[in-house]
């Protein structure tokens, strides 16, 4: 071994050196790119609105301060702030839940059909179709019309069908629903193909096995699929959940966080956008950032689970 | 191997997204201060007529940032040309809508000479402008009213260029003949013809306000011509400066004038939802549709260029036109303020020659709205803008949308509060919330 040694060039030895040189080009992007910003993006969380003092000067007087953490002040108590967590969590619920759930149908049986290229392609479709251009979609899918013609095809249902048209973006307690709507439609595809992964993965012995045996096809998708492809689904559904936290193109196109459907991401861009306000959209992007980073570490544990146990 | 190419695919992607999620948010870094490059000459007067290039070498550079595209931004440049011909000045526009550029290059350090603005800029980078008596602009040209809001902290910073008027309301004379119905000359009036239109059937206004992030901004016009009617200009004033907080009586008794009407299916076309979720050029056509949805709808001087683009055989005067808010204690309109970040011998030509009599008649044949330049008036050569013009000179008292001058979101929290007043939510609730932000801005 020592003499094999001796033939490699020095330069190409693993010193201690060599390896940093290596990731060298990756720390600089990552320094410049993520860890800067993220660094600035913190400090900004404690300055006021025009970076010129601390937080403390965005108080009014008479009312609650925070001093230094004023801008958290608004991001976790404001009452919008509120409404956007709210909804946010909505998103998590219903939005993962429906492409996991749809996903993994759509998997199973697309497994079983002569066309299944054909049907998964349509199926992953809507994802390569951007955020702003599907939000401009089903904003016409949705329209309102207050005349006799009803140019939004569910309203022109809903009036075909004898009832009365819905403004469906706008009447707050089915809006947030309408807007989840739009996100399974987009990332079910994305789901459903690394799920279909999985399944193909189940070795078809065991499967053929159990058939014999005479297990039925649902007690072979409930007792055998699904715990072979846990792991998977795990980090589908982590990675949606990371998703759906920064859900922000379909809000911003369709209702722009209007009549109850804010979310963190859109007030976000508004503060930042719309009122300037540095500071407090600093603090959201922090409080953003807190909410993801379990869900990341999560993800990359299981993910990590799931490479050594093959 | 299927399995290995989609874990990959996993892989990256999942990878994607974690990089993505560290978001970074703007970096602002400190601007270095602009000096004067030219030394402060005494601005020479200009004959009326002449244009004035002292200092200017052919070829010399002006770099603007404007929010005109298409056929405004062929006026602008038609308006323009004598100063470029006469100067050799070369024009280096970037025509944009997103605010974010304009942020982008100020807080780089590298700002545009020119950009054509909205008021709100001038208060948000007051220590970064060149002010205007400097660069040789001739406030004689402007009423007071449009001198005022472009004066931050006792410099003038912002020279109007371009003015739209909203205390306008827009009827079909045809169908308002048709009916019997004639147009009314004080708010009594108004209310009486509004009450007769649904007396009879019709839906009076037409209210739609849906418009993406900024949806409300038309309720929010409306309310400002009420809140004119009903209080005056200096109630108004005083609500942009904070001696009064939005929340007060005037402001609740207004928002009830206009929820009245913009809630109601027999006021509006399709009611509350109908004001929501209409778009605002939608709202428009409504009245000029044949048969009309609706008679009448409130909104600035942009919306007769509107129908004229989708009813191409619908003729000014007869088929669409408008009337003053009735009694309406002076205009709420909004402009375009120029404002300059450098002081050039080019952008000094360029100031004088805008802020001349020139300039202003030169503005108003080339129809590209209004001009608050006293030289526009007579220069006008479109039938509308004539009448828009007309309103214009006549005018008392000129206020800015409350919204674009307090800065820090006030103008969204307005928004949101009128659509969540027009959603069923509570009016004090919604007020109060506004009013805190107000507060907080101006403070």
């Amino acid at each position: 071994m020592a003499s094999n040694d001796s033939q490699v060039p020095a330069i190409m030895r693993q010193g201690k050196i060599a390896p940093w040189l290596y990731l060298l080009p990756a720390l600089l992007v990552m320094t410049a790119f993520i860890v800067y910003p993220g660094l600035n993006t913190f400090l900004l969380s404690f300055r006021n609105n025009a970076n010129t003092g601390w937080a403390g000067d965005n108080c009014v007087a008479g009312q609650t301060c925070w001093g230094i953490f004023e801008n958290f002040h608004y991001a976790l108590t404001s009452e919008i702030m509120l409404t956007a967590f709210l909804n946010n969590l909505k998103w998590i619920v219903f939005m993962v839940t429906g492409t996991v759930i749809l996903g993994l149908l759509i998997a199973v049986l697309a497994d079983r059909v002569k066309y299944e290229p054909i049907a998964k392609a349509i199926i992953f479709l809507p994802m390569a179709i951007s955020f702003v251009g599907a939000g401009v979609i089903w904003k016409f899918m949705y329209n309102f019309g207050t005349g006799e013609t009803q140019i939004g095809i569910l309203n022109a249902v809903v009036v075909a069908l004898g009832g009365k048209p819905v403004s469906w973006l706008t009447e707050p307690q089915i809006n947030t629903f309408m807007l989840i709507i739009v996100g399974v439609w987009m990332w079910t595809g994305f789901c459903m193909t690394i799920l279909a992964a999985a399944i193909k993965g189940v070795s078809t012995e065991i499967l053929e096995a159990a058939r014999v045996d005479g297990a039925t096809e649902w007690m072979v998708f409930i007792r055998i699929m699904i715990p072979q492809i846990l792991p998977t689904i795990t980090v589908v559904m982590t990675t949606m959940v990371i998703n759906v936290l920064k859900i922000f193109d379909i809000v911003y196109v369709m209702t722009g966080g209007n009549y109850g459907t804010e979310v963190i991401a859109n007030r976000m861009y508004k503060e930042m956008y719309s009122s300037f306000n540095t500071g407090r959209a600093a603090a959201i992007a922090i409080v953003l950032i807190l909410v993801i980073v379990p869900a990341m570490i999560f993800n990359i544990r299981r993910f990590r689970e799931q490479e050594s146990m093959r | 191997m299927n399995k290995k190419v989609w874990k990959m695919i996993a892989v990256m992607a999942i990878l994607s997204m974690a990089i993505v999620a560290c978001k970074p948010a703007a970096t602002p870094t400190a601007a270095p201060v602009v000096q004067p490059t030219a030394a402060v000459v005494e601005p020479t007067k200009p004959m009326a007529g002449a244009i004035d290039c002292t200092g200017v070498t052919a070829g010399d550079e002006i770099s603007m940032l404007y929010q005109w595209s298409g056929t405004e931004e062929a006026a602008l440049n038609a308006i323009l040309k004598p100063l470029v011909d006469a100067c050799g000045i070369v024009i280096k526009p970037e025509s944009t809508r997103d605010q974010a550029l304009l942020d982008t290059k100020v807080q780089a350090g590298t700002p545009p000479d020119i950009a054509f603005w909205n008021v709100t800029q001038l208060i948000q980078y007051q220590d970064k402008l060149q002010p205007m008596d400097v660069l040789g602009a001739n406030a004689n040209n402007y009423a007071s009213f449009f001198t005022d809001p472009g004066t931050i902290n006792g410099k003038w910073l912002g020279l109007p260029v371009k003015a739209d008027i909203k205390t306008i309301i827009w009827y079909s004379p045809v169908v308002f003949e048709a009916k019997g119905y004639t147009v009314p000359t004080t708010w009594d009036e108004l209310d009486a013809l509004v009450e007769k239109m649904v007396a009879n059937g019709d839906v009076p206004w037409s209210m739609g306000m849906e418009s993406g992030d900024a949806t409300g901004w038309t309720g929010s016009d409306f309310i400002q011509d009420i809140l004119l009617v009903q209080q005056g200009p200096k109630y108004v004033n005083d609500l942009m400066t904070g001696a009064v907080p939005y929340n007060d009586a005037g402001v609740v008794k207004a928002y009830e004038t206009y929820g009245k009407w913009a809630m109601d299916p027999k006021y509006t076309v399709g009611g509350a939802q109908g004001t929501l979720s209409t778009g605002f050029l939608d709202a428009i056509y409504k009245v000029f549709s044949d048969p009309p949805e609706a008679m009448m709808v409130k909104q600035s001087g942009f919306a007769g260029g509107e129908v004229a683009k989708q009813y191409t055989d619908l003729v000014y005067g007869t088929d669409f036109d408008f009337f003053p808010v009735p009694g309406a204690q002076g205009l709420q309109g909004g402009a375009d303020w120029m404002m300059a970040f450098n002081d050039t011998p080019a952008v000094r030509a360029l100031v004088a020659y805008l802020s001349s009599e020139l300039g202003g008649a030169n503005w108003a044949k080339a129809t590209f709205d209004l001009s608050p330049n006293k030289g526009a008036n007579g220069n006008y050569v479109d039938p509308s803008l004539i009448k828009k013009g007309a309103a214009l000179a006549e005018t008392k008292g000129f206020t800015s949308d409350i919204g674009d001058t307090i800065p820090g979101g006030f103008g969204s929290a307005e928004w949101t509060a009128i659509v969540s007043y027009v959603n069923g939510g509570n009016l004090a609730d919604a007020l109060a919330a506004a009013a805190k932000v107000q507060a907080e801005a101006l403070k």
